[in-house]
């Protein structure tokens, strides 16, 4: 043999066996992007969830059209007419014909909330009566300027918000809440847990890549990607989303993409993407210890996501409110945003145990202390209040105020 | 361990001593009182002065008009809606005490303006020019469309205001929208003259309260946002992709963008220079604070460096067709230039110059959501 191809021979076997682990199982290599195929045919879906994002962006929209009613939002909510009948409330027809709804999937994740149905219902109304305060408290109060007790608008620069009694918009509390008790809650503490991954005879279909009846994919794939798509369903490019990140809807994803961007934090969406896609790899490898390394890795990082702009949000207010004069429209836009990225803390998930980084007990606690340094809620917020809140949540994540705040 | 520090920076600034920028700086002697005394006495206060007294007229002119529409009238009160935009320009930067307060830019010039919301309002007559949602329905750039974007020819226009259903609902609500700026500017100019001068020079030492420290973070935040961005790099498509003509400033009057965006640019640079309004006398300026505390920049002093800037930026926009909207069709690309050539001077006022007058920059890149 030509003792160059010896050489080479000796390397390439080299290199193998460097490659395997300690099982003799080969390493399983992160994918370049998030492509994966079974005899030439895509294995990834997640339809379902683009649709949930859609809806939720409709609903978003239609809160701040003042000719739209609590009713249609409820429908928009809910999909279904209060009896449970069929309701077209959304512009586009597919979101219409769709079977899918908001509201099922609130608060509804099989690790947080199989067992605890009274804390899901209570969350789902929460939502519900904010819709309905945004028409009965604030459209009323359309034409005219809020002050301390009373609703309105304020100016925030040259825009106009549309604040409650306590100043909180409520479209914000909405928008915000449900990129927790929906997109977060239905990610990381349901389709990325073991309940639901290991669901049946998951396992063993996956083993021997039993695929879904009429699907190209196994229950176990499909589950991942359901995960997948709730941060990146409305990727303009879904394979190579982090090419548009942050841009593509107005919860999971646009948050993603702002913490990416501040320098704090840069390196945040690499790590989340490369994790989802190299579990995704071993689920088709059937490397289970690795996938759930993975899911631990997004579980850790997207919770801080929500805590970064917690944090970032009432450092922003502080700062209005220390403006002379106080510049309440933006404080108070800003403290909405807070309000919700709190609020979502509760569907957050510590990567040691299965529960999140503050219970809906701890979360109510920091949300009273935000309203109550005086009668009429954030009108009376003390920069002190803002920063105790602030410190707090950093400290339970592990970055500083300092990071988040700009 | 204070010592030690200081060590450590001065061991620093040896090892970077060709670096001019780094230069160790005389401690900060200028004396601030002087720069306000003339920004308040020969810039701001004659600058609203003349902005009341060319909105009075154009109160007057409303007043004919909508007393008589017909053709003579109508010139009289564009021309004059011309000459007090043009004025408008020169105290748009200043965001301090009453203008602050009562947010006199977003009253005066937010556009594009609302047509379909101005419609609404007239011809409802329900409205309440003080909501900040009716910012983009009133103030200059709704006598815009009120004066040249509501009909396609003059003809119909008169028309529309002799019109016996709805003509009186629109002579109303141009009568409304003059009122409310002139009486919103002489509020303004009125608080100048009963004692807000004295708090605004008062005011003179250096922390983020402070008279300049505001007001120099105002000058920058105009500049950037309202300027750069509102007049030349929005309508160019510098943050949308695509060009936005609907965007150009006076778009329904045509042939003014260019004039409105040289006037601006002026007064920032007057303020820059401490230039007296409507006179060649220079007093006080930031020029001057930047000189004191001899700032360098490549080799030349900063003043000189930002003076030279504004002049290539306006050297460019010089070469633009006088309307904007025009500009794009033709040749978007000499808008972006025009853009960039604007863009060196932010970096120049909001880093380098903000670092050598030790002053914080308050405001941040709004989200936007």
């Amino acid at each position: 043999m030509n003792p160059r191809l010896l050489f080479l021979f000796i390397g390439s076997t080299l290199l193998f066996m460097t490659c395997e682990e300690e099982g003799g199982r080969p390493a399983i290599a992160e994918p370049s992007d998030y492509t994966f195929l079974r005899a030439g045919n895509s294995t990834v879906d997640f339809t379902g969830q683009t649709t949930r994002i859609l809806m939720a962006e409709e609903l978003k929209a239609s809160m701040l059209n003042f000719s739209a009613t609590a009713g249609q939002w409820q429908e928009m909510y809910r999909n279904e007419a209060a009896d449970g009948g069929d309701v077209s409330p959304f512009a586009s027809a597919a979101l219409n014909a769709a079977t899918q709804s908001i509201r099922s999937k609130v608060a509804a994740s099989a690790d947080y909330f199989s067992a605890n149905t009274a804390g899901s219902a209570r969350i789902k109304t929460q939502f519900a009566n904010w819709l309905d305060a945004q028409y009965a408290e604030v459209f009323p109060a359309q034409g005219q300027v809020a002050a301390p007790g009373i609703p309105g608008q304020l100016a925030d620069g040259t825009q106009a918000r549309y604040v409650s009694a306590q100043g909180l918009e409520y479209n914000q509390l909405v928008i915000k809440g449900l990129l927790g008790a929906l997109m977060l809650d239905q990610m990381l503490n349901n389709y990325l847990g073991v309940a639901v991954l290991d669901a049946g005879n998951n396992r063993l279909e996956n083993d021997n890549a039993t695929t879904l009846a009429g699907e190209d994919y196994t229950d176990m794939e499909h589950k991942w990607d359901e995960a997948y798509g709730y941060l990146y369903g409305t990727a303009a490019n879904p394979a190579k989303p982090n090419l548009t990140i942050g841009d593509d809807d107005s919860f999971l994803n646009e948050y993603l993409g702002r913490v990416e961007d501040d320098p704090d934090f840069k390196g945040v969406a690499g790590t989340i993407f490369a994790a989802f896609k190299l579990g995704r790899a071993a689920i088709v490898a059937g490397d289970y210890t690795l996938r759930d390394q993975q899911a631990a890795i997004i579980r850790t990082q997207l919770s801080k996501v929500v805590a970064v702009r917690a944090v970032f949000y009432l450092q922003q207010a502080k700062q209005a409110i220390n403006n002379q004069p106080a510049s309440y429209g933006g404080a108070f836009h800003d403290l909405s945003e807070a309000y919700g990225f709190i609020y979502s803390l509760q569907f957050t998930r510590r990567p040691d145990a299965p529960a999140p980084y503050f219970t809906g007990a701890e979360v109510e606690a920091l949300l009273v202390d935000l309203l109550d340094d005086g009668p009429d809620g954030l009108w009376h917020v003390t920069p002190a209040t803002l920063d105790t809140l602030s410190t707090t949540i950093s400290a339970a994540f592990g970055f500083s105020v300092a990071e988040a705040a700009e | 361990m204070k010592n030690v520090l200081i060590c450590c920076g001065l061991a620093f600034l040896f090892a970077c001593g060709d670096d001019n920028t780094n230069t160790p700086q005389p401690a900060d002697t200028f004396n601030r009182r002087d720069l306000l005394t003339n920004w308040a006495d020969h810039l701001v206060i004659p600058g609203y002065t003349d902005l009341a007294s060319e909105l009075t007229l154009l109160k007057t002119a409303t007043q004919a008009f909508t007393d008589a529409p017909a053709v003579g009238t109508l010139n009289g009160l564009r021309q004059q809606w011309e000459v007090a935009y043009l004025s408008w320009q020169s105290v748009a930067l200043i965001d301090i005490g009453k203008a602050e307060e009562l947010t006199l830019r977003n009253f005066l010039n937010i556009y594009p303006t609302d047509a379909a919301g101005i419609a609404a309002n007239a011809e409802s007559g329900v409205y309440n020019l003080a909501l900040p949602s009716e910012f983009s329905r009133q103030g200059f750039p709704a006598l815009d469309y009120l004066l040249f974007g509501l009909r396609e020819t003059d003809a119909d226009l008169l028309s529309l205001y002799l019109d016996p259903s709805l003509g009186a609902s629109y002579r109303a609500y141009l009568l409304a929208v003059t009122s409310r700026m002139e009486e919103l500017v002489t509020t303004v100019r009125n608080d100048w003259s009963t004692g807000y001068r004295e708090t605004f020079i008062s005011n003179d030492a250096s922390s983020a309260t402070a008279s300049v420290d505001k007001v120099v973070n105002d000058y920058i935040f105009y500049y950037e946002r309202f300027l750069r961005a509102g007049k030349v790099g929005i309508p160019a498509g510098v943050f949308s992709g695509s060009p936005l003509p609907g965007n150009v400033e006076a778009y329904y009057r045509g042939n003014l963008s260019k004039d409105l965006l040289l006037a601006a640019l002026a007064a920032t640079q007057d303020f820059f220079n401490g230039q007296h309004r409507g006179s060649n006398t220079r007093g006080t300026g930031l020029a001057d604070y930047l000189d004191e505390r001899q700032v360098q920049k490549n080799g030349l002093p900063l003043s000189t460096v930002i003076n030279d800037q504004f002049n290539a930026a306006r050297a460019q926009i010089m070469t633009l067709q006088d309307d904007f909207v025009d500009q794009i069709a033709a040749d978007n690309n000499a808008l972006l230039t025009a853009f960039d050539l604007l863009q060196v001077n932010v970096v120049y006022l909001k880093v380098d110059m903000l670092q050598a007058l030790n002053i914080n920059v308050d405001f941040v890149d709004a989200d936007g959501d």
